[in-house]
């Protein structure tokens, strides 16, 4: 096998040093007021909701109602504007069709101080109230309905039967996207008395609750109970709006009898407890190691540092423009539990090296055959484990993630998990196991090859060897 | 020093039988206690502040369910507020109108001690058994692809066999972290599953270095040593690296499972301490077991096709 140079040893120990510590310090440049992130570190890890407090629910249409798939997009609408309407920038909402559930998982606010998640979940399963409105007169500071538009209420959600996105031909002959309100009977004739007064000379604003989803000018007077909504849509917004108005005409309120509740005190405590657990682990695997197995013990741990440095770094997203992984308390035990496991392979190889040195091999071909030997054990061991972690997060993962879709022919009877925590602990044991890999096979081996090409570490006692 | 494994495999299968003969008799005595996860139900932790009239809390709670309503009080050592967690078992779980109602009522009756909800937990019991079977379906499947697997990457040494050896070792460590959770007793939910498909990579993975080994010694020891010999030989070769990997991830787990009891972060005890004795048992049933008997295996149908 061709040597590996002496410098070899400096340049993978710097790289493993300078990606940990930017994994978890991060990199960031503030110019002013704007902070730049460039490089996420742990401080930009998205905590779970076990850990961060917040609320999952999953809503769904009361027994016996059969919900129809527009109905059932028409209340996940409901809910985002809802979240929205709340700053809650940071929710999860999975639809799952078939079993008419709608799972929605969000974090506390920021600041927050009065955590009532009773109200909360009441809140945003309640019915919307949607208004058709006179004119579009807000008040600067909150936002809401004022003067005309807050007194003076043209249409309620019960009024419309439907809206869909059509296409309608506009004054320049083109073809453009609308939403094409369907009104009953009621609604036609207080509609067609509105727009009578209203043609040419003002605006009808649709308002979700207390949030406006659009103002359109009224052209002419609309008789018939058909109209259709112009605003340079494209297909997405006006389906959007659709939806909307829809989730304003649900013929029920959705219920839930399946919720969890964590408040932010609780969560944050457990969180730096097995931070503080992680660190413990660590260092005690060191010692155990670095005693047990001299020189490639610390050479062990080196990769070690660094295969947690990249399972931050993945979770984290690293790169800015990358997405990153939501962290749950479970998802914490499982970088700690790859601590354990992580050093297996290195194990594995150190105890072939000291039988190859027994056998009065040199140095230099004893650490060959280690790691050649090690190398097939090592190999299929770690698949057992990634085989576990792609199920787990097959069975646990949200609907439409990876693992879970390519699991669908096993798991296809059963709807989405509403446990979201150890999808987390998957994703960490998964992360855990390939960078596991990377740094215990090629970057130790790298390093404990150039480490012994170094006079005074070519002391067979420092493989385990005799003197 | 060598050990022999193939002749003491007898008191192995002994004390494994033992072993799961008591945590049956454990389970039909005990009975296996669902979580709310599973079953539905629900649970609700308030915190309180100054001395709390624990009956009257109780009562007052009674009143505003109807439920079997059990208590648990408890301390945050985090925080240092003491809390007191109310569980309704039963398939009828408190929609979120009655949880309102029941918080509103509590903390109305006893503004005293300023009760605030730590933490909510509600499962409708339909999609409470949807979620058991989705998870038994895991496991499942786990299982029978570590069977291919190994069947697969050990075509050499009689595949199958060693595939379906390997897997009654894994039976072994599920019913061992099943008996943990009988015992102890913790309810079986989301972290029992997790702890069930983790143990099985990693005890896996401990008879795979084993296989492995033996693979191997096939090649290098040749047709003339005996099945017994080379089972042997390999066990003992890799014991150090299976006891040392043992060792370092049960650390691991230690201290997760101290750090976890001391300050109160039961989602992670129910997981930690499980999978301590779930991890022993890995290693034990892929040293002891799963080894040993592959030989009995090897020599039955050896003298079968002698016969």
């Amino acid at each position: 096998m061709k040597r590996v140079g002496k410098p070899v040893f400096f340049i993978v120990l710097l790289l493993i040093v300078a990606i940990t510590t930017l994994s978890f310090t991060g990199f960031s440049i503030q110019h002013g007021d704007i902070k730049t992130t460039y490089i996420k570190g742990a401080n930009d890890i998205r905590w779970g909701i076990d850990i961060r407090g917040g609320v999952d629910v999953t809503f769904s249409p009361p027994e016996g109602q059969d919900a129809t798939r527009e109905e059932m997009a028409a209340a996940e609408s409901i809910i985002k504007v809802r979240m929205v309407s709340q700053n809650i920038t940071d929710y999860e909402v999975y639809t799952d069709y078939d079993k008419n559930r709608i799972i929605v998982r969000f974090p506390w606010k920021e600041g927050e101080t009065e955590f009532n998640p009773e109200k909360a979940i009441r809140e945003l399963g309640e019915t919307a109230l949607l208004t058709f409105r006179e004119g579009y007169e807000t008040d600067p500071v909150t936002g809401l309905y004022s003067g005309v538009t807050e007194s003076t209420v043209i249409l309620e959600g019960k009024d419309v039967e439907s809206a869909t996105v059509g296409t309608n031909q506009n004054s320049a002959g083109n073809q453009e996207v609308v939403v094409v309100l369907k009104l009953n009977g009621d609604g036609a004739t207080k509609f067609e008395e509105a727009t009578g007064r209203l043609a040419g000379t003002g605006n009808i604003s649709i308002w979700m609750d207390q949030t406006m989803l659009s103002a359109p000018f009224v052209q002419s007077k609309i008789a018939g109970g058909e109209a259709v909504i112009t605003g340079n849509f494209t297909v997405k917004e006006a389906k959007e709006l659709a939806d909307r108005i829809n989730g304003g005409a649900l013929p029920f309120q959705l219920q839930t009898d399946n919720y969890n509740s964590i408040s932010p005190t609780l969560g944050q405590g457990a969180k730096d407890a097995m931070v503080r657990a992680g660190l413990i682990a660590f260092i005690a695997v060191a010692v155990f190691m670095i005693a047990l197995y001299r020189l490639p013990g610390v050479i062990a741990m080196i990769g070690l540092t660094g295969q947690i440095g990249l399972v931050i770094a993945s979770i984290s997203g690293f790169f800015a423009p990358f997405s990153s992984f939501t962290l749950t308390l479970p998802g914490i035990a499982g970088i700690i539990l790859s601590i354990g496991v992580g050093v297996d392979a290195n194990i594995i190889t150190a105890e072939r090296i000291k039988e190859e040195l027994r056998t009065g091999k040199t140095l230099d071909g004893a650490l060959s055959a280690g790691y050649k030997r090690a190398f097939t054990a090592i190999l299929d061991g770690n698949i057992t484990v990634i085989i576990v972690a792609i199920i787990l997060m097959g069975a646990f993962g949200p609907p439409k993630s990876f693992f879970a879709t390519l699991l669908t022919p096993f798991f296809f009877m059963f709807g989405p998990s509403t446990a979201g925590n150890i999808y987390s602990f998957g994703y960490t044991l998964l992360m855990g196991v390939l960078f596991n890999f990377v740094m215990s096979i090629y970057a130790s081996r790298l390093l404990l090859r150039s480490a012994s090409r170094f006079g005074p570490l070519r002391n067979k006692w420092l493989y385990g060897g005799e003197k | 020093m060598k050990f022999d494994f193939i002749k003491n495999s007898g008191k192995f299968f002994t004390i494994s039988a033992v072993l799961i003969g008591i945590i049956l008799v454990m389970t039909v005595v005990v009975g296996p206690q669902l979580d709310i996860q599973f079953k539905g139900g629900s649970i609700v932790t308030y915190s309180y502040e100054g001395d709390l009239d624990i009956p009257a809390f109780e009562s007052a709670v009674q009143e505003l369910t109807v439920q079997d309503v059990s208590f648990q009080q408890s301390t945050d050592l985090n925080s240092g507020a003491k809390t007191i967690i109310v569980s309704m078992p039963g398939s009828q779980s408190l929609n979120s109108q009655q949880m309102e109602q029941l918080t509103e009522g509590v903390r109305t009756q006893f503004a005293a001690n300023n009760p605030q909800t730590m933490s909510i937990s509600n499962v409708d019991a339909t999609i409470g058994k949807e979620f058991l079977a989705k998870c038994i379906t895991a496991v499942a499947l786990a299982s029978v692809l570590m069977v291919i697997f190994v069947a697969f990457r050990f075509r050499k040494i009689g595949g199958l066999s060693a595939g379906i050896m390997a897997v009654i070792a894994l039976m072994h460590d599920i019913i061992v972290v099943f008996g943990v959770f009988i015992i102890v007793p913790i309810p079986i939910n989301d972290n029992f599953i997790a702890v069930i498909l983790t143990i099985l990579g990693y005890s896996l993975n401990d008879t795979i270095v084993i296989y492995d080994r033996i693979r191997e010694n096939k090649r290098l020891m040749g047709a003339k040593s005996s099945v017994e010999d080379l089972v042997n030989t390999s066990i003992n070769q890799s014991f150090r690296r299976s006891m040392n990997t043992s060792i370092t991830t049960i650390m691991a787990m230690v201290v997760v499972t101290v750090v976890a009891w001391l300050y109160n972060v039961t989602s992670i005890l129910s997981f930690s301490f499980p999978m301590i004795l779930g991890l022993a048992a890995g290693t034990y049933s892929s040293i002891c077991i799963a080894g040993p008997l592959w030989v009995r295996w090897q020599q039955r149908s050896l003298s079968r096709k002698a016969a």
